[in-house]
């Protein structure tokens, strides 16, 4: 787990709140569900929202994520990592399902320009940000940047990103990895200067 | 899915597995540790990427419509409970047997609890139980002076007993009580233990050794 990288397994420092919550959260502590859904729940409804353009399908995607894993107290372990990062994971991967169930297939440009939005964009949610994202992708190799793109944005299956672009599926699935950690490596640095 | 997850990590954490590719990698990822922390790290990068998209307030009423889903489930858990407390009533049980039970529960979230409370407040290590094979994952958190242990068991379907080693003996410590899959007891002690061991009755399913 990266974030607990810097410390060996035998030294660890009293945790944070995220990883009390997170301890908490995966004892089954219903109270730690519900400071969990307050602490994410903008991140989780944009999540879902932002793949499926649409307030409604995102709060069914949200409840039916949530609840789904409420009622599976081994979903969660906090050897898996941050509980925010599994929480968004497991929504977008509904929505992405929900999506694929409904056969929609247009890109997320094409789908915010036919729908009006729905809610006011909060303030931290500038152009900047996907500008950002959108010039670290540029940055990538294009032979990572596409599947990448396809996998992310599109929502294809690798087998799918594979026949598309006919490639070996061993060669696309090792490409969007890697271009998964070099996106995130090229944003973190950037994302932790604005906070400082 | 036979082996260990690598680029599948990613490609689970971007949604781009199937239904059932994606059931393979959870399941494997609950029986190995490893592979779990390279899924985390996957989740945490597309977590980050998902966290500067646009964003937006969530509903007012979806979290009344979540709890209220929860909660008409919970309602469903206890019916056997009251059905319990109505034979109580009837009088088809000895009183005390249902004190007893009343004061285990009572106790049972006392400890938990404190666990929680003890683990978010203090320093601790962690030291994770050899043996559990297909039987979950076991892992005690505890001080670095030995003044508190807490055992946490996960995908258990009954209980287990939790035991100190030392000396060639066993003192039995307590019973890590299952519920919903998650067993834990929360053990506040007064010396350091070296080892200690998860039993069946009289069996060794796991052991722990912790180091200070």
């Amino acid at each position: 787990m990266r974030r607990r990288a810097a410390f060996s397994e035998h030294d660890m420092p009293a945790p944070s709140d995220d990883e009390a919550l997170a301890i908490a959260f995966a004892a089954h502590d219903r109270t730690a569900f519900d400071r969990a859904y307050r602490a994410y729940a903008g991140l989780l409804y944009s999540a879902a929202y932002n793949v499926l353009g649409n307030g409604q399908e995102a709060q069914d995607c949200v409840h039916d994520a949530l609840v789904r894993i409420w009622r599976s107290p081994q979903a969660y372990s906090p050897a898996r990592g941050t509980l925010r990062s599994f929480l968004v994971v497991c929504v977008r991967n509904e929505a992405i399902s929900r999506r694929r169930r409904h056969g929609r297939r247009m890109q997320m440009e094409e789908r915010l320009a036919a729908q009006p939005p729905e809610h006011d964009q909060l303030p931290d949610s500038d152009p900047i940000e996907r500008d950002r994202v959108r010039s670290a992708l540029a940055g990538l190799p294009v032979e990572q940047r596409v599947p990448l793109e396809l996998a992310y944005y599109q929502d294809k299956t690798h087998r799918e990103i594979a026949s598309e672009l006919r490639q070996p599926l061993g060669t696309v699935k090792s490409r969007i990895a890697l271009g998964l950690r070099k996106l995130a490596q090229a944003l973190q640095p950037a994302a932790q200067a604005d906070r400082r | 899915m036979t082996g260990h997850i690598s680029d599948e990590a990613a490609l689970y954490a971007l949604g781009s597995l199937s239904d059932e590719e994606r059931a393979a990698v959870e399941a494997h990822v609950q029986a190995c540790s490893s592979c779990a922390a390279l899924l985390g790290a996957a989740e945490q990068d597309v977590a980050f990427v998902a966290s500067m998209e646009p964003q937006h307030d969530a509903p007012p009423l979806l979290a009344g419509r979540i709890a209220r889903t929860l909660d008409r489930r919970s309602t469903r858990q206890w019916q056997p409970f009251a059905a319990l407390a109505a034979a109580f009533v009837i009088g088809l049980l000895p009183s005390a047997y249902f004190w007893q039970q009343n004061q285990s529960l009572h106790s049972a979230m006392s400890a938990q609890t404190a666990a929680i409370q003890r683990v978010a407040s203090t320093p601790h290590r962690m030291a994770h139980f050899r043996g559990m094979n297909d039987r979950g994952s076991a892992s005690v958190m505890y001080a670095p002076d030995g003044s508190w242990y807490v055992v946490l068991v996960r995908d258990v379907s009954k209980s287990l007993e939790v035991a100190w080693m030392h000396d060639g003996e066993k003192t039995m410590l307590g019973t890590a009580q299952a519920h919903d899959g998650v067993a834990m007891l929360y053990l506040p002690r007064s010396h350091r233990m070296d080892q200690l061991a998860l039993m069946d009755g009289a069996r060794t399913v796991a052991v722990a050794d912790l180091s200070y």
